[in-house]
């Protein structure tokens, strides 16, 4: 039993040493990603007045550098292609956390798709996996249970298999991150889009209560730290949803704001700003940007 | 628990050090500990199904005094099905019933008369189908009088509930299993090395293997219709591996914790992708419930000892009955029907006992002629495969009309260049180690000790890296 022991005890300690080799490709993983706006966050990188936060809606459709000539807001995107409201209120913490608060948050949504489970909505892990060396990172991945606690003591349980690959993930033209974060829709879509016109019912009972605590938790987050909470709703190729509207309304605190893009204005059923039905392209989006600067302006609070 | 969770890793130090440091004197304390830590181990997933594995026990071993102590033929017999009743009553309730009401109302809808089906919402106790098999062999058994039953109830629920192999086998004789409980248990140091290294290339199956191939055969499976005869292919083989990996895996676990505790179970699986035909294959595969059944069902049915129609039925029946044991669902009665077909041309031709030895047992490499009978064999076994894990019969009918479409000759959409180098890295390790109990157990096991433990770091770090990302529950903790 002694001998047992001793060998398990041995095998044990060469294992807990030898393991942590492993932190070199831990450490390189985050110099292999491309979009590197969340490491930022982390290290403290991050002084802006203005910060941009949604899914590819806030990603394309503004154009924060715009934003910032013509306000005079220092500002930032920090949008997320394909990310649901869970991560933005995941992305805000973390910004509070680490960085100086911002002034104003604009909060793209995404429509009827804000409270609801859409399978192109998620929490991104896939931007946090690369991080897995920061604590705070890991810590994150534990709470949402995508690795055990076993990773807080041990590189092997950290690390991921894309840390393996030590090649450096580059950007097509529409993904690539512009100086203040937006990624703009350069190339068209040659797909054709009808505009749809047709007036849907939102059904309140599909909603989810995860998305919608996180949706308050945003709103308490900016209420604490003396932020400014603007929510935007950027332009559609179909009708703007009345529906939704309403409920959403609801669902926010009187001290925040709301901007729905220019329903009346007759370029937005353009099909020549659109990239898709609720993407648009960097034209549009330097449309749709003049329009929320105009809105900043009259509020005049900054 | 779960093997692959935290709590079992924290559980099986804790259990050890109580049997070995804190109970070790005393036997019957010993199987007390054991017992304790079986229904902790089992009641983790639902404590309220604990109340069928004690009752099931109390019946067994009330029944099994009572056969002792009875010589009346007719009363012997009742005994025995009691028993049977009961146990297999309590499987038909919670794994079949809902099967037999949904096929009972088909049946009524074709000829025209409708009626609601009464479904219930049951929920399948975690390993019913194996604890009810283990603890039917032990009152048979008694029948036979091939053993005499226990009067030892702590030794006799520590046999029912054995934690190691409690919810996913394998499926223990109380011939085999019972004396051991009697006989105080010695802790070996090879014994316990060798635990540790059955458990480690457990791991390395179902963590490495099988879930990495999971996530490929599901989204090839899940939306088979999207993709080419050559993906479905991959699909299949995905399946095929992930199968292997996770149910031995758990067999290796199983069998190598038991070693920890000074116990021997049964070989579960003996590199049965290696077979030459479907009859050694079967005689490889979950070999603890293949010989549960010939020695259950066949043979009392007559086995091969009538004519030849008897043959055909007996052989039949069983490779149904165990489709169906792994579950209420046409797709697991096709898959064994499928079995007995790809069986039926040996057993007719009397070739059915052929390939009793090891492949290449002295060579290294297979003959031609073997390599090709185990393609062949492993190509059936693939087909077959596609009957267990499709959802339904027409799914699986679709998935095999796709597969052999003239687009099987494709480059497959789905080929994860470092899956298929896992996969071909375990058939190497498989192949040097066919010979032994389990491919890990004589590697690398006569060489020095850094060469040794520096492999065994390698899997252990692959065990980890994949376990943060792809961890999937046991496929046979369903059944």
């Amino acid at each position: 039993m002694r001998k047992f022991f001793k060998n398990i005890i041995l095998f044990s300690i060469l294992l807990f040493v030898a393991e942590k080799g492993v932190y070199y490709f831990l450490n390189q993983a985050p110099k292999n990603e491309y979009d590197k706006r969340l490491e930022n966050i982390v290290n403290n990188d991050m002084d802006y007045e203005l910060i941009i936060l949604g899914s590819s809606r806030g990603a394309n459709n503004v154009v924060a550098c715009q934003l910032e000539n013509q306000t005079g807001l220092k500002s930032y995107n920090l949008s997320y292609k394909g990310s649901n409201v869970i991560f933005h209120d995941f992305i805000l913490e973390t910004y509070l956390k680490f960085n100086k608060n911002p002034q104003i948050i604009l909060l793209f949504l995404d429509h009827k798709f804000t409270f609801v489970e859409e399978s192109t909505l998620t929490f991104r892990y896939d931007r946090l996996f690369p991080l897995s060396k920061y604590d705070y990172i890991n810590d994150v991945l534990i709470e949402k249970k995508k690795k055990n606690v076993l990773s807080k003591f041990f590189a092997l349980s950290r690390v991921n298999r894309a840390d393996f690959n030590m090649k450096k993930r580059s950007s097509r033209l529409n993904n690539t991150i512009t100086r203040c974060g937006s990624i703009l829709n350069l190339k068209p879509n040659h797909k054709e889009l009808v505009y749809n016109s047709e007036k849907t019912e939102y059904a309140q009972n599909l909603e989810e209560a995860d998305r919608l605590n996180s949706f308050l938790n945003i709103q308490e987050q900016c209420k604490k730290n003396n932020i400014e909470l603007i929510f935007v709703f950027s332009p559609n190729y179909h009708t703007f949803n009345t529906s939704f509207y309403e409920r959403f309304k609801s669902l926010v605190q009187p001290e925040n704001l709301i901007v729905v893009y220019d329903t009346l204005n007759l370029n937005y059923k353009k099909r020549e700003y659109y990239f898709d039905s609720s993407h648009l392209l960097k034209n549009g989006a330097e449309m749709f940007t003049s329009e929320l600067s105009d809105f900043l302006e009259k509020t005049n609070n900054y | 628990m779960y093997f692959n969770s935290l709590d079992f890793a924290v559980f099986l130090p804790v259990v050890f050090i109580l049997y070995w440091f804190v109970t070790h004197k005393d036997l019957k304390l010993q199987n007390l500990l054991l017992v304790i830590a079986s229904y902790v181990f089992y009641g983790w997933w639902d404590w309220r199904f604990l109340s069928l594995i004690i009752f099931s026990s109390l019946v067994d071993y009330t029944i099994g005094i009572q056969l002792s102590k009875q010589e009346k033929l007719s009363k012997r017999k009742f005994l025995l099905w009691t028993s049977i009743l009961v146990n297999l009553g309590f499987l038909g309730f919670f794994k079949y019933y809902n099967f037999f009401a949904e096929n009972f109302v088909e049946a009524f809808s074709f000829f025209g008369n409708k009626i609601q089906p009464n479904t219930l919402d049951i929920i399948l106790p975690v390993g019913i189908s194996f604890y009810t098999f283990q603890t039917l062999s032990y009152t048979i058994d008694v029948y036979k009088r091939k053993l005499e039953p226990t009067k030892d109830i702590v030794s006799f629920l520590a046999f029912v509930s054995f934690f190691p192999q409690l919810v996913a086998g394998p499926i223990e004789r109380a011939t085999n299993l019972l004396p051991q409980f009697y006989k105080k248990r010695e802790f070996h140091y090879s014994q316990a090395v060798d635990g540790c290294r059955q458990i480690l290339w457990g791991f390395f199956k179902k963590v490495v293997i099988a879930d990495s191939c999971a996530q490929y055969a599901n989204q090839i499976f899940n939306h088979s219709d999207d993709y080419s005869g050559s993906t479905l292919f991959m699909g299949a083989l995905f399946f095929t591996f992930q199968i292997y990996g996770d149910f031995s895996g758990y067999s290796d676990i199983a069998i190598g914790t038991s070693r920890l505790f000074g116990f021997n179970l049964k070989q579960n699986f003996a590199f049965p992708y290696f077979s030459r035909d479907i009859a050694e294959f079967w005689r490889r595969w979950h070999m603890s419930l293949s010989t549960w059944f010939r020695d259950y069902l066949y043979i009392p049915l007559g086995g091969s000892r009538g004519g030849t129609w008897m043959k055909i039925r007996n052989t039949f029946i069983i490779f149904i009955v165990s489709g169906f044991w792994h579950g209420a669902n046409w797709t697991f009665i096709i898959w064994g029907g499928l079995n007995a077909l790809y069986f039926l041309p040996l057993l007719l031709a009397n070739r059915n006992r052929n390939h009793l030895d090891v492949v290449a047992e002295n060579k290294m490499l297979p003959s031609l002629s073997a390599l090709f009978n185990i393609g062949v064999t492993f190509g059936l076994t693939v087909i077959a495969w596609v009957f267990f894990r499709a959802e339904s019969v027409s799914h699986a009918i679709s998935y095999l009309k796709g597969l052999f479409s003239s687009s099987l000759f494709s480059l497959p959409s789905v080929r994860p260049t470092n899956v298929l180098v896992l996969l071909v890295f375990f058939m190497l390790i498989e192949w040097v180690g066919r010979r032994q109990q389990y491919a890990l157990e004589v590697l690398f096991v006569k060489r020095s000790r850094v060469l040794k433990w520096t492999f065994y770091m390698f899997v252990i770090a692959l065990i980890f890296v994949f376990s943060n990302e792809t961890q999937q529950e046991f496929i046979y903790f369903q059944f």
